[in-house]
């Protein structure tokens, strides 16, 4: 271990998500407030009491994947993050390669894992028609289990198809905080790098819950939005009138690598990944304390590990889910780590056009604050027409703002408790 | 080297017992706990026989009745040995006697690294009367679902219950991470745990890992795909034809050495090092040539700052698969030549306890140290004549030091080392 800690450097970026089908796209929309929010077509939610989400759209997976193999292994969810990945080398420009792939790390947020309806319908049909499970029926003749549904259903499947299709050799694992995945896996990959365990991750996360059991699961947790006549107006952070999230898809991924690296080879360095907070609310499963509490601690970590002062934050991409008690907890968290800086910060949650990602969604916003400190522009937090009081932070309402960023901060809070911030910094600020 | 991570406490649960003294007597005198399934009427299967957790119901494991709908039964072994392993290192009792802020502080510099594994597939047929109820029909699905499935359906799966059952339940609040990666996630869990004690992220930290894939779906995959064996799990035997499950948990409390010396603990042992690589070749696929684990090894010494002759034993994977076993040969043979330590494995008391195997292997190393024995592979009949120079038996050998490598593998190329050293012994 060395005393001096490594910088990190964000060169790579790749996005598949309900806006467009990589960077260019997704950024287009997002700053053209075109909600990506829409009746279901996956499969027909006619009958289910939620029946709009955020889906990835017009995704021809062997279009982004050329590998049929490698496809037939692969959930809907990680052709999102195989298909991110793929944009997010090319945009860095470089690849692991034989001679430094022991040097190379991933780290992915990838989410609840199982069967898919088909074959959970093939077992029920063969060893529970009535309802009830009997294991001998597994072993009836003629009935072959599909070994492909063992694969996809490893909670390590999706990361090991990016590892065997890039040929990463180094540091590699997929977590799982719920809605905190994401972001809690860029933050272990820029950690890998201070480390010295890795010199170059491949870091982010990719979920896909738009299937009949992913939508039951919510819809019997009642947390989603009921607007099913209003679809591009359901998910509205922070507006007084929300009523749940909006479950979306997609995949987000960065390339991170050693910032003396970066620049000696001259690559393009989006921003700074400068820091990483993370806490447990340890309060209740799905609720959060109504002081911040726990998201308090994740925020001052991520600008303490950052080396920056509170007043230094520009942008904050807010987890904003668009259910009551979490917008309130967060903007109560807000205030409590900035004080009065807190109404200098633009604020927005960029789920108002894009859903819920689960695991993706905090690899994708981190992304997309890269993208805001590297442009220069602040997406809106759309569908804000009247704010709830107790939310009285500075939304980008309307248009996009343009503003020099210095520090962008994305919060991303999980299901279970689990609390992350990452902490990006303008490039053009590192050693000023 | 600036901060030292200690080892304070621990906790286990498993086939071959409900604590680490029970399952240490098990693999000290050679008993291993690999019995028929009981979970449901294996005996007409394929592979009938596995190191299941005796008495089967781990709902008495927890008592908070409240969590029991809550969880499955992985997540039950969790919690039971995060709450084992917190008594024994004192913490519960440390924290009681401090004032109101200053215990609220040190939840917040205590942090939580859970390593699970995944499955569940008898949780998903929970939806089997509403797919009866719906007979293919989606619309019928949608419109009865809430009247048939249990609202709180999703939370029982979350892949991080036992993450956020041991904040609520302990209220720790520090960093925290739940690995998801098949075999490594317990030694990954371990690794990170001891990484934010190293950064300063924390003070102390829980590290768990827990798997109960005795499952019907789950055995039955397993042996078609071929990595079941026929009677018996034997690692590094001629005759070994495969694994066997288990199911499990473990945990460690790690703490920094001056988080240890400030609470006068008792200390167990030491987190020296780690290393972490894939093979990348796909899930099922492992190298012949044992490389991706060779490396994980000489990536450890090197964070340990060791040499080979500094390990006094090496744990090995030993899941029995004639290829696993093979290539980590191999990969031994590869660092350490001729001259390798004593080298053990347990899988063969309680079966593959996948993403329980990296902390329950290393808390048993601790142990073995502890007592300055490295326990035999009391199934080891024949050694594979490959294998010649390994030295491994089934009679206890003596260590060459206080240092041991824990070495585990799983789906997707992973292979992981840990470099942990153990406290002064506890009796010849």
């Amino acid at each position: 271990m060395t005393g001096t800690q490594r910088r990190v450097a964000i060169t790579g970026i790749g996005l598949v998500t309900p806006l467009g089908n990589d960077v260019a796209a997704t950024w287009h929309a997002l700053l053209a407030g075109k909600s990506g929010v829409a009746p279901i077509t996956h499969f027909d939610a006619s009958g289910f009491p939620v029946r709009i989400a955020a889906e990835v759209k017009e995704l021809d997976p062997r279009h982004a994947i050329d590998d049929r193999k490698l496809l037939m292994l692969a959930t809907r969810s990680h052709v999102l993050g195989l298909a991110a990945a793929e944009e997010a080398l090319r945009d860095a420009g470089i690849r692991p390669e034989a001679s430094d792939a022991t040097r190379w790390a991933c780290v992915v947020g990838s989410g609840k894992t199982g069967l898919g309806i088909g074959e959970l319908g093939e077992v029920h049909r063969q060893c529970a028609p009535d309802g009830h499970f009997r294991p001998d029926r597994l072993l009836t003749n003629g009935f072959a289990m599909d070994p492909l549904a063992f694969y996809r259903s490893q909670t390590c499947a999706g990361l090991s198809l990016l590892l065997h299709r890039f040929k990463i050799r180094g540091y590699a694992t997929s977590v799982h905080t719920a809605c905190a995945s994401g972001s809690q896996a860029v933050g272990m990959g820029m950690k890998l790098i201070r480390r010295g365990t890795a010199d170059y991750v491949l870091a982010g996360g990719f979920d896909s819950m738009i299937d009949p059991i992913g939508l039951a699961s919510f819809c019997l947790l009642g947390a989603l939005s009921t607007d099913n006549e209003t679809p591009q107006r359901a998910s509205r952070p922070f507006d007084a009138t929300r009523n749940g999230f909006v479950l979306g898809e997609g995949a987000g991924l960065l390339v991170l690598e050693a910032w003396d690296a970066a620049r000696r080879r001259g690559a393009r360095i989006y921003a700074e990944l400068a820091g990483d907070g993370n806490s447990l609310s340890s309060y209740r499963i799905t609720d959060s304390h109504p002081s911040g509490d726990g998201p308090i601690q994740a925020m001052r970590q991520a600008l303490a590990a950052a080396g920056v002062l509170p007043e230094e934050v520009d942008y904050l991409n807010a987890h904003g889910t668009s259910t009551v008690m979490n917008d309130r907890s967060e903007c109560a968290a807000v205030r409590a780590v900035f004080g009065t800086h807190a109404p200098q910060i633009g604020v927005s949650s960029t789920k108002s056009l894009m859903g819920h990602l689960i695991a993706g969604a905090g690899a994708v916003e981190a992304a997309i604050c890269a993208l805001a400190i590297h442009r220069g522009v602040l997406p809106v937090n759309a569908n804000l027409a009247e704010p709830d009081p107790e939310c009285d932070l500075d939304f980008v309402r309307g248009q996009p703002r343009v503003r020099r960023i210095r520090v962008a901060l994305s919060n991303s809070f999980g299901f279970g408790g689990s609390n992350s911030c990452l902490a990006l910094r303008n490039p053009d600020e590192v050693g000023a | 080297m600036s901060v030292r991570v200690v080892v304070s406490g621990d906790g286990a649960i498993c086939a071959a017992g409900k604590s680490p003294a029970e399952i240490w007597d098990a693999v000290w005198t050679g008993r291993p706990a690999i019995r028929p399934i009981q979970q449901w009427d294996a005996s007409g299967w394929p592979t009938s026989l596995a190191g299941e957790i005796a008495g089967s119901d781990p709902r008495a494991l927890v008592e908070d009745r409240k969590l029991h709908k809550l969880l499955q039964r992985s997540d039950l072994l969790g919690l039971y040995v995060a709450g084992r392993a917190l008594d024994d290192s004192g913490f519960v009792a440390y924290r009681e006697a401090l004032d109101p802020p200053a215990a609220a502080a040190v939840n917040d510099r205590t942090g939580v690294y859970v390593g699970m594994g995944g499955g569940g597939y008898q949780n998903e047929y929970e939806f089997f009367p509403l797919l009866t109820a719906a007979n293919g029909d989606l619309r019928t699905f949608g419109r009865e679902l809430t009247a048939t499935v249990h609202p709180m359906w999703l939370l029982r799966s979350m892949p991080n219950n036992v993450l956020c059952h041991i904040g609520i339940r302990h209220g720790l609040k520090g960093p925290n991470v739940c690995v998801t990666n098949h075999s490594a996630s317990g030694s990954t869990a371990l690794t990170e745990a001891a990484a934010a004690l190293r950064a300063g992220e924390a003070d102390r930290a829980l590290a768990v890992g827990h798997d109960a894939p005795i499952e019907p779906q789950m055995v039955l995959y397993y042996h078609q795909l071929g990595l079941l064996g026929a009677d018996g799990l034997w690692p590094f035997d001629a005759r070994r034809s495969g694994s066997l499950l288990g199911e499990g948990a473990a945990a460690l409390v790690l703490e920094t050495d001056s988080a240890a010396a400030d609470r006068h603990v008792r200390v167990l042992g030491e987190f020296l090092g780690s290393g972490c690589t894939t093979e990348a070749e796909g899930l099922l696929a492992i190298r012949a040539d044992g490389d991706g684990l060779a490396g994980a090894i000489e990536s450890a010494l090197d964070d340990a700052e060791m040499r080979p002759a500094d390990i006094g034993m090496i744990v090995a994977h030993g899941s029995g698969t004639r290829l696993s076993d093979a290539s980590e040969a191999l990969a031994i043979r590869r660092v350490f030549g001729a001259s390798a330590p004593p080298v053990t494995a347990f899988k063969w008391a309680f079966g593959h306890p996948l993403a329980a195997s990296g902390i329950l292997d290393s808390v048993l190393a601790l142990i073995a140290l502890r007592h300055g024995v490295v326990p035999g592979v009391a199934t080891l009949r024949e050694l594979d004549p490959d294998f010649g120079s390994l030295p491994i038996s089934a009679q206890p050998q003596a260590p060459r030091s206080d240092v041991a490598l824990v070495l585990n593998r799983g789906f997707g190329g992973s292979n992981t080392a840990l470099v942990l050293r153990a406290a002064a012994s506890e009796a010849a």
